[in-house]
């Protein structure tokens, strides 16, 4: 018998409340019962990366993540990614401008993935950034673009963090 | 999937409990379970999750080894210091497995326990016979496209491959699986397929896995795991090897050299042979390669997988001459450089 | 679909056409706010899933569908026994039987993997586990596997790819030089990021869909006729499409049973294919093999060309990937023989992929020029400069611009080439053995008519209104940019609507044909509205303009001024708020003055009014050459690219930085073409046993280097009213040779059968 469970999420800093079946990923539930449909289905089955989001602050795939596993957790989407202001952050900006994207699809995936890539320490070379940008797919080939507007992000997330410690 | 109830255990021992009822499956970083599931192979009634439990986590690394909590993350793992300085091979096993984004959810409990990749054990709409899902229906991969099966260590009822990396630095160093009731070694922990390939480790209902203690050596300290696989990153192995060795103090005697071979076994495959054909020899090309030749002792392929035979003695070849090179001067190894 | 707020880039001349102006829906893009098929909420929404057969022929006996019926949630259950009272509509040649019904859930098994039963349930969950409780029962039939299967056989000759001229038999038997090789392709897919699938929804009589699609007329016009309503009545919404490469560009059965579905139901239906399900409902790029002869003299100069290709095609519908596509073209050679077969298998119809036909094409006739090149002891550059084709053979016509010298010359440059060293095995650094190869490329110029149409706001925005589509070629940006250069404004002044049936006929978006095609109707329709409001500005009572003694108008900076800049300069809402206009429309196309109605619908839901690259008085194609560096592990047989540098020849290039990238996206495709992409089928039940995104490797951001491309074309007016030519297509063509080819100078080992795994070197 189909049986639902009530949760309550925290997503994109917002508590969401909702009664989904138990086997509900989290990436259903954002798209299906969330109307968040940034976050993208591209294989789910955890071989393509478009369904990246953050839970506390760490990168997975929502495709693999139960929506009843998140409960006390904080999951950050694409749609949370932007400050309050509708002010991109600096890895969104760093895709417009080095078009490393084309059709669009993969990119909340790759925009997260980065996101999460500069905060872990991994976008030191471009060899680095390849590597572990390696999770996300991209069909269209933006590869190379996404790999310079990573490391420029990085330049732009860390800038203000030099001028501290110089100060 | 299939609906199931979820219950989020307060305890391992509550969880041990659940997890023994008919139809109950935990839950840990989910990347197997519930990839399984949408593929049908996996149908809980119910998904008991143990990614809340606290005590399972944690790194711990000092002169004696390395204790790591079954529910240590993979990535985690991978980038700590420590574990990075005492066990290269164990670092490098798992940032050279799946992506950053499963490595943040996949613990090293449930890295233990992935199923093989074979793609007929994946789909069983179309292929309802398979020893492993449903003991006794038969092997399809027998026959059909085989060219990332075992050639080592397989059986008439199976041929599928153990897809893991970590597992082989974990059989390669002596590391020990904890559970609540027991300590296994690494390399009793996983079966071969033999008439029973549906049963893959020791592990009896209920019991699980609390973490995983790595003895220090300083085979394990010189360290290195090679991976080579089609794509450059985010795949299987095509042939993989977790190596170490420790020389004489004369620099170019073995004095301890541990192999284990992935991508091309049944289950985490300890290469005995080559340890033993090398232990106490001057390490040089020509011992090398004749030891290495010893790891495909008995190996059987079934077509497509040819090649891993003539691959994997080069996979472990190439680490032997990494780890030998790596931290001694090269001119005190013979004919390495 | 309304696009807003463009972010700007550097100056403002990146908004002329042939500026570089970021692309346009990039914030879309960048925040999740761009909105694909699968994401329009509808209320009381139920969802279907396919059941699939599970052998590759044969007869369905039965369905006991009682199990799944009393599962949770379940709603019905379509098998082929339902009544759909739909009928076969037009295909892509433009024909449709009379009255013939249409079963998209047939009872006849003709591949592995053919829908032959929908669940429907309220979510998408309960649909899949019920669709494990249906027990379909199957009468098997002989199947044939696969092009490799040994019952395959010949196949049957198609007569309209057999090209000779000259006497290439004789030619060949006198030459003192000669080679001769097999070279063979995988199946391939698409891997779109985004899956098919859609929603279907009924008001009345009349059909919404929202589906992924490369070409919203036509695939709304396949809807219409399978439901046998007025072609009004079907709407087909497809702002975003996350990918297609020539998937999306024909409605297919699970669209048929979803829009069924969703009538029989009373209820919008969403049916998505989950990822194995997009390798078997629809098809990829065929199998194909190919047997290439050359002769030449001493000196290298091309004697004679055999060619002898087949690919495979379903037992349902023939689709030739046509193997000799290229070979006619790329070189100068007085004798020639050509012929393509194609091998029906019981697979799905393959269809078409990045480079249909040249790029398989291109891998032989590019493998086998290295090979002679190597017999000769010649560099593979010069051979190719050597017999450089000045002329069309095949068509008998002059080009109209082939810059594939120039390609070839300064790719070289770029490259480094003369640096080589031609031996093989001759370039490595420890176990690593490094080579060099080139791959050229080229594809045909196709030329369609679309319709666009202009709407200049009261507020001074400019609207481009236009049912052609944007899968992240850039159509948003270029339309952008093209009414952004006739009306003098910034392109963030500009609204560009597409994706709609209801919006204006554009081509499809697929054989390089939309940009060229679309571009033409954008600025034919927008110089008309210029013109319009030009007239109206100079003769209407209540223009300030009116009295200035001028002709005509300039519009420049956001301005409109008279010629010499004397008398008053108003903007665009100056202008018509002195004019006292909300809006002005003015809709054009690229028919024929005088096109009938009928014609028009034809024009944009057919293939009729398309023209191939030799229609005219020139051949026209689009040329690229592709340098690759690749590095193989002596003991592993591993190969990486480490280098790429490609030279194209696409005309003139209406957003450089969006064609840069759409290049590097082919050459991408290329390196995972020859490297890794390959569909396994089980012989035993005709099953692709590797699909999904895990096991069917595509490239990862790791395999792909640093990719240099060069522009050497200039426009060309013969091929496009703005002068550009196709550049989607070309990328990959030459790729997988080229790689080949240095993968060959690395190592010594030829590889003519893709891909060059890693088995195949060792």
């Amino acid at each position: 018998m189909t049986r639902t469970i009530h949760l309550s999420l925290d997503i994109n800093g917002e508590r969401r409340e909702l009664d989904v079946e138990p086997r509900v990923t989290l990436l259903d539930a954002l798209r299906d019962h969330l109307a968040l449909t940034g976050t993208k289905k591209g294989c789910d089955q955890g071989q393509c990366g478009a369904c990246t989001c953050h839970v506390d602050d760490k990168r997975v795939l929502s495709c693999l993540t139960l929506a009843a596993q998140v409960e006390g957790r904080q999951v950050t989407t694409i749609e949370g990614l932007a400050d309050e202001n509708g002010v991109l952050h600096a890895v969104q900006s760093a895709f417009i401008e080095h078009d490393a994207f084309q059709c669009g699809y993969c990119t909340p995936g790759q925009i997260m993935s980065a996101v999460a890539c500069i905060r872990e320490g991994h976008a030191g070379s471009d060899a680095e950034i390849r590597e572990y940008m390696s999770g996300n797919l991209c069909r269209c080939g933006a590869y190379n673009n996404i790999v310079v507007a990573v490391r420029e992000a990085a330049k732009a997330v860390s800038a203000p963090a030099r001028m501290v410690e110089v100060a | 999937m299939r609906d199931f109830s979820y219950l989020r255990a307060a305890s391992t021992e509550e969880a041990s409990q659940a997890a023994r009822e008919a139809g109950a499956m935990l839950l840990a970083g989910g990347t197997t379970l519930l990839d399984l599931a949408k593929c049908g192979v996996a149908e809980p009634d119910t998904v008991i999750d143990i990614t809340h439990l606290s005590g399972l986590g944690g790194i711990a690394v000092d002169a004696n080894g390395a204790m790591i909590g079954a529910l240590a993350k993979m990535g985690e793992v991978a980038d700590d210091p420590l574990i990075k300085a005492a066990f290269p091979a164990v670092a490098e096993s798992l940032s050279l497995a799946a992506s950053q984004q499963l490595r943040n959810m996949a613990t090293i409990g449930g890295n233990l326990l992935q199923r093989t990749r074979c793609t007929y054990f994946r789909d069983p709409a179309v292929f309802p016979a398979c020893n492993k899902r449903n003991p006794g229906s038969g092997c399809s991969a027998m026959g059909g496209v085989t060219r990332n099966h075992a050639v080592l260590g397989t059986s008439e009822a199976c041929i599928a491959s153990n897809p893991g990396d970590l597992a082989l630095a974990l059989v390669a160093f002596d590391a020990v699986i904890e559970t609540g009731s027991r300590k296994v070694a690494a390399d009793d922990f996983f079966l071969l397929p033999g008439h029973t390939p549906e049963k893959e480790t020791v592990l009896q209902p209920g019991e699980i896995i609390t973490g995983i203690s790595i003895p220090a050596s300083a085979a394990a300290k010189n360290s290195t795991y090679l991976k080579v696989r089609d794509r450059q990153s985010y795949e299987f192995a095509a042939a993989s090897a977790a190596v170490g060795l420790e020389f004489e103090m004369d620099g170019k005697t073995v004095r301890d050299i541990r192999v284990a071979l992935g991508g091309v076994a049944t289950k985490p495959w300890r290469a005995r042979a080559v340890e033993k054909a090398l232990i106490g020899k001057v390490l040089d090309l020509v011992a090398i390669e004749k030891a290495t030749k010893l790891a495909m002792e008995g190996a059987v392929s079934h077509g497509d997988n040819h090649y891993k035979i003539d691959l994997a003695p080069r996979v472990i070849a190439r680490a032997i001459m990494k780890v030998a090179t790596s931290n001694v001067a090269p001119s005190n190894v013979g004919g390495l450089a | 679909m309304t696009i807003m707020e463009p972010r700007k880039h550097g100056d403002a001349s990146d908004g002329m056409i042939g500026g570089r102006q970021s692309r346009f829906e990039g914030s879309l893009k960048v925040t999740g706010a761009a909105t694909y098929a699968l994401e329009y909420p509808a209320e009381n929404l139920a969802h279907a899933i396919l059941v699939q057969a599970t052998i590759p022929a044969g007869k369905v006996v039965s369905v006991d569908k009682a199990a799944a019926l009393a599962a949770p949630g379940v709603l019905m259950i379509l098998t082929p026994e339902d009544d759909f009272g739909m009928t076969v509509a037009t295909d892509w040649g433009g024909n449709r039987p009379d009255n013939q019904p249409y079963y998209p859930l047939p009872r006849d098994v003709k591949y592995n993997g053919e829908p032959i039963v929908a669940v429907v349930a309220e979510s998408r969950e309960q649909a899949f586990e019920a669709a494990k409780l249906i027990c379909i029962r199957y009468e098997a039939a002989p199947h044939v596997a696969s092009i490799a299967d040994p019952k395959a056989g010949e196949g049957q000759v198609m007569d309209n790819l057999t090209t000779k001229w000259g006497d290439a038999e004789a030619a060949f038997a006198a030459a003192p030089v000669k080679i001769e090789g097999e070279y063979r392709t995988p199946r391939e897919y698409h891997v779109a990021m985004e899956p098919h699938g859609l929603t279907a929804k009924w008001d009345g009589n009349e059909l919404t869909i929202w589906e992924p699609s490369q070409w919203s007329h036509g695939m709304a016009r396949t809807y219409s006729e399978w439901f046998n309503i007025p072609y009004e009545d079907v709407r087909l919404i497809s702002p975003f499409i996350g990918g297609g490469f020539g998937s999306k560009g024909g409605a297919l059965a699970h669209g048929a049973v979803a829009a069924f579905a969703s009538r029989k139901l009373g209820r919008p239906i969403r049916l998505a294919l989950t990822r194995p399900q997009n390798f078997t409902n629809y098809g990829g790029r065929a199998a194909t093999y190919q047997s290439i002869k050359l002769g030449a003299t001493e000196d290298g100069i091309l004697q004679s060309i055999i060619h002898r290709g087949a690919s495979e095609t379903s037992t349902y519908a023939t689709w030739p990937e046509q193997t000799g596509a290229a070979t006619p073209i790329l070189y100068k050679v007085e004798n020639f023989s050509s012929q393509h077969r194609v091998v029906p298998v019981n697979s799905v119809t393959p269809g078409a992929l990045r480079g249909p036909g040249k790029n398989p094409s291109s891998f032989g006739i590019e493998s086998a020029m290295e090979e002679l090149a190597y017999k000769l002891n010649m560099d593979p550059l010069d051979i190719r400069l050597k017999n450089y084709n000045d002329f069309d053979r095949q068509s008998n016509k002059p080009w109209s611009t082939r810059r594939l010298r120039e390609a070839l010359t300064e790719g070289a440059e770029a490259f480094g080439w003369s640096k080589r060293s031609h031996a093989p095995r001759s370039m490595r650094e420890g176990k690593t053995l490094i080579g060099w190869g080139i791959g050229c490329g080229t594809f045909p110029v196709i030329q369609a008519p679309s319709e666009a149409m202009i709407r200049i706001l009261g507020n001074g925005r400019v609207e481009v209104v236009s049912g052609a589509i944007d899968m992240g070629q850039g159509t948003y940006t270029i339309l952008a940019q093209t009414a952004a250069d006739v009306f003098g404004i910034p392109v963030d002044q500009v609204e560009v609507h597409l994706g709609d049936s209801r919006l204006p006929g554009a081509a499809i978006a697929g054989g390089s044909m939309l940009a060229g095609s679309i571009l033409g109707a954008v600025h034919k329709a927008a110089t008309a509205a210029r013109d319009e409001l030009i007239g109206l500005a100079l003769s209407d009572a209540k223009s300030p303009l009116r009295d200035t003694g001028a002709n005509t108008l300039a519009f420049a900076g956001g301005r409109i001024t008279p010629p010499r800049g004397e008398g008053p300069s108003l903007t665009l809402p100056e202008l018509m708020a002195a004019l006292g206009r909300e809006q002005l429309e003015t809709t054009r196309n690229t028919l024929p003055d005088g096109a009938s109605a009928e014609e028009q619908r034809q024009a944009w839901t057919t293939m009729a009014k398309v023209q191939g690259p030799t229609m005219g008085e020139f051949s026209m194609h689009s040329w690229c050459a592709h340098f690759a560096e690749v590095r193989v592990d002596e003991d592993f047989g591993t190969v990486r690219v480490s280098r790429m540098v490609s030279a194209f020849d696409c005309g003139r290039l209406y957003n450089p930085r969006l064609v840069e990238s759409q290049w590097r996206g082919g050459i991408i495709m290329g390196i995972g073409q020859a490297l890794l992409e390959e569909g396994l089928v089980d012989l035993r039940n005709g099953r692709t046993v590797n699909g999904n995104a895990g096991d069917y490797l595509v490239p990862t951001n790791s395999d792909i280097p640093d990719i240099q491309t060069i522009s050497v074309g200039v426009p060309d007016y013969n091929a496009s009213a703005l002068g550009g030519k196709g550049v989607g297509e070309v990328g990959i063509v030459g790729v997988a040779a080229s790689i080949a080819n240095a993968v060959y100078h690395a190592t010594g080992k030829r590889v003519r059968d893709l891909p060059i795994t890693l088995e195949k070197l060792i």
